[in-house]
């Protein structure tokens, strides 16, 4: 399958092999080894997809758009949070609470659970306020986010194609429910490459609340037919954050640190027998590791982070695996150049016990969520990430026993931070919530919009796969949703 | 940066650039005009009839010399070229916003073929093969075979001379990686080294595509296309029992199964004449797709699904044909209609299965009722699995030689004369406990209990279950409890009471003076009703016992073996308690005798052990002493290691489940009604109602007609003389498999935007050789490995980079990155850890703690394996499909949730991390370095020969070893330094921890080597 990954990988494979060639490879490799500023040095003056040091700058070169989100935090609810408790204020839902639902609404129409079932409204089980200057309707379950109002853009008509979460995840993350397409931030990082290469620049972490759970997959994250390159890797709450990324037991960093030097010090005279241009790749790969396996314990290393962050976060033990440590964790990633972040929550899947349920889901993340945002405007940093909030689907203004079924003719997210307009409320459903039909977003227009801010033209940015030109953004041209720019 | 995209796109098209033939001004459709066309074109004037422009086709002479966009011979009256040379945005093709320029060669190239007439050919790949005469070279000595013909009269015609032969140690280790995925040993290298026959390297051949482990290697990718996994994929991901089909496969190719009959049984194994086992399991192949049991999914969206998914697999895997893009629409490039997509998953219309594998109350399945999360994925077929038989009995000869490890006769003496008087008085080997009355419960004449009274009978009012109670006061030896659940007239003949179907049953025993009540270790039963966790059976019952229902009206048994056997003193009493809400009637005895030696924990004692103790007991011969030996270390905890290794053998013994194995299979039922589905929308029902057809747009004579085709008729014209695609497809995959690229380069799509072979006579040559060998995959492979070019060094030519960067031209042999499983096969065969079993149930490599607390439905811990079988090559690895094993994936495994023709070959950070401190590769160092340590070499300098020599299978270079005794030296000095950091290194992994900073030092120079690319390259 040719890329243009591949033709950069053989063009910088030769290149690499003249210049050792030219320098002689062992005292290059030694010199460089654990020498970041020489890589850079090296890569500085390559106006190339990616430079001799194994750094990737990406295909969109240069961008489609001006870049308004260098990096994006993608907050997944997992499970599929309620939009009626949440975002999407519906009195008329709550006044017939009990009721059938008219079947004028409903008829035809996909059902999980709640297949072969009487229909029967359910009113949210919580207020909404009017919050902020803009006086955007929250509920009263996410007071913290409801500080953040005028910050965010809430967008009540989403709409997606796929009804359970296994596909539905899938589609959001890959615009696709075939398997072996690359999700959102492969795509991402591909196209606009890395600003780090001490850390992977596609992290993700996963949290998990008191119901609801549902399971999600690592293909989730998987770069699919791309190079494994542009993989999300996931961090881990238990053991090494990274696999594979502690030294043995009794090797130390500077044992870790001659081994290193000497396994690319024989790869070096290997190199000179064989002319094989993949022998460089290696060599930088493992100067890479190296210092990955630096930068790694400093990420996840809390002990800068003063008490009075930790507060805002709701942090009780930093690294706990909490989503509110993972927001904390997105915050560093962010400044440590990390392109695409996703925090998976799973805790919203509440086909019944929806009022305790979301009661402690919501206080799961609203919190941190709210302090995300906030921290990253303080540190100057918020005009440059984008951040989305939002489940792979919606529930249901049909009642299931004590909770609600899946649903994805409309549901409710928000945005905020890079290139976003603050304070608006896009779209809107009828008046059951049942249906979106005002300014819809199907999933596509949300990656549209996504890589814009980006700088990326979705329509555009087309990968060769098994003969098909492949986009995030689906097959038939996507809209930015232009409501939701700054 | 506009130069920089050009310029990598001029890579790309140098790379891809096909082999000029001798006329180079003459324009060849094929070769030059149709992927120019393909790229730019087709989208919207091609086969897709639902986003055609203008009604124009350019994939079609007739349409486009009638829409007057081709005016054969003229170019400057043909609109095409007005058109692409056209500035004008509104006029322009294709469009601005195509983003689909045409480069100035192209343009001139679609004028050049206008100009000369405008011919247009068939595809190449849907043409039939007809083989080609091998050309003529100069040099003839150079021509082992016609592959050499082939390729090296394209070198001979662009100036360039091939490589020289590769030295024979690296061409062993060359062939070695690539026919078994394993290195050959010091020994093998030097054997083959040293051989003086003219015929040795065809020798070497031949014994290595006769090695059990060839199987293995050629399983690899062809588990890749048939995307085999251990679990289901979606949602929770649960276990499927699929093994068996892995073991058909690696059969197969073992024993060199025709392809064309291991295609037909893959595919409609099950509708051959009386198909055998094999033939059924071999169609697991079909059954492969993604399954959910997710709650809410809807039935009719998932069996779309799975009829697609297998419409994709049967088109890539044997075709070579991405069908997968006709689902919504018409496929943009290839002549494959939306239709045509249909029409071949309606081959598969009568596979039975269940969109959602459970019973949901909203989704209600009455086949499956009362299944949960943790039951298997039916149909399934049970089957003889040959490494289980095998497995079990070398288990039971194990056991057989535990008594080697306890010669205490003191402790023998002991035992003896109480078993023997026992033994003596209940010649089964078991004894009655005395049943104890309660209410409701009475005492029966042959030791049993029998609930008389039901609402009487429980504990406590409310109380759940009746009280079976039984006690004995003899002492004694015990080691086995067991419980008969008996049919009883007062409970309508049945074993459960109160119509009851089943009656679960728990049990505790305790012993007068102990705290605890006493431990098993082991329990089944004859008779049961299967426990499932996570896809499979659980084997035993110790974690509860409830009778089957298929033989409710007879006496059915259950044996509980105790953790540790006891010798019940004068004046103690042993008291076993029943639990059950649902037993009628209960026995319970108990034996002195432990497993018998084939481990069954059920049986009477076996009547020569009887007869051996018996005999012992009076100074019997030294076979019936040793015989007696052997029942007591199986029945008496003897010493604690020998008991140890009793009980882990008892429960692998279980394991093996008699060497039965379950695989899920295709089993036929009516065909389900196939539609077309407009945009693939599954709740469209407007589309029109197909049967299974073969693509229309392929040669089909040989295809029967007047009635419904079936999955047989699919796979006879599959594998039919007419077929132009699947011997190419098949050939092409080999030959990148020994030389790193296809002769299409494409090897997942040889359609239109595929590539145009670069050698394609000798693609031709090889597709009819195969199929006219009779399908013979070893001949084909045998052809490749012994041909020049197959033999050549590897050492790059930098001279020829800007000619052939790829070497596409096979002017040397292209080194290839071991696939994951080689890699981790390799340090583990070098470390002497490898298991070299072949077949059987999947492995549970060493893997990152916590990795599956995403996973649910049920949750699930990961275990590694124990032993050897934490050994077992990287073929039997666990493959999770929502969470493949991180070292695998590291190293472009795919977690085969899709058909997967071809493995992306990446290099990066994660590999490195992997092979420097992955457990299993610090493991495999650790136990290498003891390895050399303890094979005594005259120095430090011959211990790193020996490495190498063991690792690379060559000799260290001078160079090499100065460098590594320096490195070595440096840790002995830390290591010493550090006596706590050895130990922790040598204690990485489940093989015996042991050694000193000596040791240490050198687990650490072994792992250098081990990380060494050349240790992952296949030169």
């Amino acid at each position: 399958m040719p890329t243009d990954f591949d033709a950069w990988r053989t063009r910088l494979q030769r290149r690499a092999f003249l210049r050792n060639s030219a320098y002689g490879i062992g005292s290059l490799a030694l010199a460089g080894l654990l020498d970041p500023t020489l890589q850079r040095r090296a890569g500085a003056s390559e106006p190339e997809a990616g430079d001799p040091g194994g750094h990737w700058n990406g295909v969109i070169r240069p961008t489609h758009f001006p870049i308004k989100a260098k990096r994006v935090i993608h907050l997944c609810m997992a499970g599929g949070p309620s939009q009626f408790e949440s975002l999407d204020h519906k009195p008329r839902l709550a006044a017939l609470d009990g009721q059938p639902f008219p079947e004028s609404f409903t008829r035809g129409q996909q059902l999980a659970q709640l297949q072969n079932k009487a229909l029967i409204a359910r009113g949210p089980f919580c207020g909404f306020q009017r919050h902020g200057e803009s006086g955007q309707m929250i509920s009263d379950l996410f007071p913290h986010i409801a500080t953040i109002a005028d910050k965010i853009a809430i967008v009540r008509s989403m709409t997606t194609e796929q009804i359970n979460h296994d596909p539905a995840h899938a589609f959001m993350n890959s615009g696709s429910i075939l398997k072996g397409r690359p999700s959102m931030g492969s795509w991402l990082l591909y196209g606009l490459g890395a600003e780090t290469d001490d850390l992977p620049g596609f992290v993700v972490l996963t949290s998990a609340g008191a119901t609801g759970l549902q399971p999600v997959s690592a293909r989730q994250w998987s770069a699919g037919f791309l190079p494994s390159k542009f993989q999300g890797i996931q961090f881990q709450s238990k053991g090494d954050a990274v696999h594979y990324i502690s030294s043995p037991p009794g090797v130390d960093p500077i044992a870790q640190q001659a081994s290193i030097a000497e396994v690319n010090r024989l790869n070096g005279m290997l190199a000179d027998d064989r002319l094989d241009s993949e022998i460089q790749t290696r060599i930088a790969q493992y100067e890479l590791a190296f210092r990955m396996q630096t930068s790694v314990p400093e990420l996840t290393d809390f002990s800068s982070e003063p008490k009075s962050v930790l507060d805002m976060y709701g942090v009780a033990t930093p690294g706990d695996g909490s989503f509110a440590s993972n927001c904390l964790m997105a915050r560093r990633l962010a400044e440590r150049g990390v392109r695409m972040i996703q925090l998976y929550h799973r805790a919203w899947d509440h086909h019944g016990g929806i009022e305790r349920g979301m009661t402690l889901a919501a206080r799961d993340v609203d919190q941190p969520c709210a302090a995300l945002v906030k921290d990253l405007e303080r540190r100057g940093m918020l005009d440059e990430t984008l951040i989305v909030w939002g489940g792979e689907f919606g529930r249901t203004p049909m009642g299931q026993g004590t909770g609600r079924d899946h649903h994805i003719l409309g549901f409710s997210i928000w945005l905020a931070g890079g290139g976003i307009k603050g304070g608006v409320t896009h779209g809107a459903t009828d008046e059951l919530g049942y249906r979106a039909v005002e300014d819809v977003v199907p999933v596509h227009d949300l990656h549209a919009t996504i890589l814009a801010l980006c700088g990326i033209d979705g329509n555009r940015f087309t990968v060769k796969f098994q003969g098909l030109d492949v986009r995030l953004t689906g097959f038939e041209p996507a809209n930015v949703v232009r409501g939701l720019l700054a | 940066m506009r130069n920089v995209l050009m310029s990598g796109f001029a890579a790309v098209c140098l790379t891809f650039a096909p082999l000029a033939v001798a006329d180079d001004a003459k324009v060849e459709f094929n070769r030059d005009v149709r992927p120019i066309l393909s790229e730019h074109c087709y989208a919207c004037h091609g086969p897709d009839k639902g986003h055609r422009k203008a009604g124009l086709r350019l994939d079609r002479r007739d349409s486009a010399v009638k829409h007057g966009a081709v005016f054969p011979g003229d170019p400057d009256a043909s609109e095409l070229v007005m058109r692409i040379l056209s500035d004008d945005a509104e006029e322009m093709m294709p469009p601005p916003e195509a983003h689909k320029e045409l480069a100035d060669a192209d343009k001139q190239v679609l004028q050049d073929w206008i100009a000369q007439g405008a011919e247009y050919q068939l595809h190449w790949a849907y043409a039939p093969p007809v083989r080609p005469a091998a050309p003529e070279v100069e040099d003839q000595t150079w021509v082992r075979n016609p592959i050499d013909a082939f390729l090296l009269s394209n070198l001979e015609s662009k100036g360039v001379a091939p490589s020289p032969e590769a030295s024979r140690r690296r061409l062993i280790r060359r062939l070695s990686l690539d026919l078994l995925g394993l290195p050959p040993t010091p020994e093998e290298v030097r054997a083959f080294e040293e051989d003086a026959d003219p015929k040795a390297y065809e020798k070497l051949v031949d014994r290595l595509l006769k090695s059990p482990h060839y199987g293995e290697r050629m399983a690899v990718a062809w588990l890749d296309l048939a995307r085999f996994t251990d679990s289901v994929g979606y949602h929770g991901d649960q276990g499927q029992r699929v093994f068996p089909y892995r073991d058909y496969v690696i059969d197969a190719f073992n024993s060199d199964k025709p392809f064309d009959v291991f295609a037909v049984e893959q595919l409609a194994g099950d509708l051959l004449p009386d198909p055998t086992p094999d033939q059924l399991v071999a169609t697991c192949f079909n059954r492969l797709n993604m399954m959910t049991r997710e709650g809410g999914a809807q039935p009719g969206e998932y069996l779309a699904k799975y009829a697609a998914d297998r419409a994709r697999t049967v088109g890539l895997t044997f075709l070579g044909s991405t069908f997968g893009c006709a689902e919504c629409h018409d496929h943009k490039y290839d002549p494959i209609s939306q239709r045509d997509f249909y029409t071949l998953s309606a081959f598969f219309a009568d596979v039975k299965q269940w969109g959602v594998y459970h019973d949901y109350d909203y989704t209600p399945n009455p086949e499956l009722k009362g299944w949960s999360n943790d039951h298997p994925f039916p149909p399934e077929i049970e089957v003889q699995s040959r490494y289980l038989v095998e497995r079990r009995d070398d288990l039971v000869r194990k056991l057989a030689g535990v008594l080697e490890r306890s010669p205490d006769m003191g402790a023998l003496r002991n035992w003896v004369p109480p078993t023997a008087e026992f033994l003596k008085a209940h010649e089964s080997g078991w004894a009655a406990l005395k049943p104890v009355a309660a209410a409701g419960v009475e005492e029966l004449p042959d030791d049993g209990l029998v609930v008389t009274d039901a609402a009487k009978s429980r504990a406590k009012p409310k109380g759940p279950e009746p009280r079976f109670r039984f006690q004995a006061a003899a002492p004694g030896w015990v080691a086995r409890i067991r419980v008969e659940l008996v049919p009883d007239a007062r409970h309508g003949g049945k074993v459960a009471r109160d119509g009851a179907e089943t009656a679960g049953v728990n049990l505790t025993a305790t012993v007068t003076g102990e705290d605890k009540p006493l431990g098993f270790f082991l329990a089944d039963a004859d008779l049961k009703s299967p426990r499932y966790f996570n896809g499979d059976e659980i084997p035993g019952v110790l974690a509860g016992w409830r009778t089957s229902k298929d033989h409710a009206d007879e006496t059915q048994t259950a044996v509980w073996c105790l953790d540790q056997p006891i010798q019940l003193e004068e004046g103690r009493t042993l008291t076993v308690e029943v639990k059950s809400a649902q037993a009628g009637r209960v026995r319970v005895s108990f034996s002195p005798i432990g497993i018998g030696r084939d481990g069954d924990p059920i049986g009477d004692v076996d009547p020569d052990d009887r007869a051996a103790v018996l005999a012992a007991a009076r100074q019997g011969t030294r076979v019936e002493t040793e015989r007696a030996r052997a029942c007591f270390a199986r029945s008496a905890a003897a010493d604690a290691e020998s008991w140890r290794a009793v009980k882990e053998l008892a429960k692998e013994i279980l394991d093996c489940r008699d060497g039965r194995a379950f695989c899920t299979i295709v089993r036929a039922a009516e065909p389900m009604e196939t539609r077309v589905l407009p945009r693939g929308d599954w709740t469209d029902r407007s589309g029109e109602v197909v049967e299974p057809e073969v693509p229309r747009f392929l040669p089909h004579a040989s295809v029967a007609t007047g009635r419904r085709l079936t999955r047989l008729d699919l796979a006879r014209w599959i594998v039919a003389d007419e077929n132009p695609l699947t011997a190419r497809v098949f050939v092409n995959r080999l030959w990148k498999q020994l030389f790193g690229s296809g002769i299409s380069a494409v090897v997942e799509d040889v359609g239109v935007q595929g590539e145009w072979p670069v050698h394609p006579e000798l693609l031709d040559w090889l597709a009819v050789e195969f199929r006219e060998s009779g399908w013979d995959v070893k001949h084909v492979v045998r052809l490749m490995v012994e041909s020049s070019a197959y033999r050549q060094d590897s050492r790059g030519r930098p001279e020829l980079n800007d000619l052939d960067p790829n070497n596409r031209w096979v002017a040397f042999q292209s080194p290839r990155r071991l696939e994951a499983e080689f890699v981790r096969d390799n340090a583990l065969a070098v470390a002497g850890l490898l298991n070299p079993d072949v077949g059987g149930p999947s492995a549970f490599p060493y893997q990152p703690a916590g990795y599956y607390s995403n996973l649910q439905f049920p949750n699930r811990d990961y275990i590694a394996s124990a032993g050897a079988l934490q050994y077992r090559r990287g073929v039997y690895s666990h493959w999770q499909r929502t969470f493949p094993h991180p070292m695998l994936a590291n190293f472009d495994a795919p977690a085969r949730e899709e058909c997967t023709p071809a493995r992306n070959v990446a290099n990066t950070p994660q590999q490195a991390l992997t092979l420097l401190n992955d457990p299993s590769f610090v493991e495999a160092a650790r136990t290498l370095a003891g390895r050399i340590l303890a094979e005594g070499a005259a120095d430090d300098g011959d211990r790193i020969d020996r490495i190498y020599r063991l690792v690379l299978g060559r000799p260290v270079a001078e160079a090499e070893r100065a460098s590594l005794l320096d490195y070595l030296a440096a840790s002995r000095r830390t290591f010493q330094a550090d006596p706590a950091a050895a130990e922790k290194l040598l204690s990485v992994g489940q093989a015996p921890a042991g050694g000193d900073a000596e040791t240490a030092a050198w687990a650490m120079t072994c792992r250098v080597v081990l990380n060494l690319h050349e240790s992952i390259t296949r030169y």
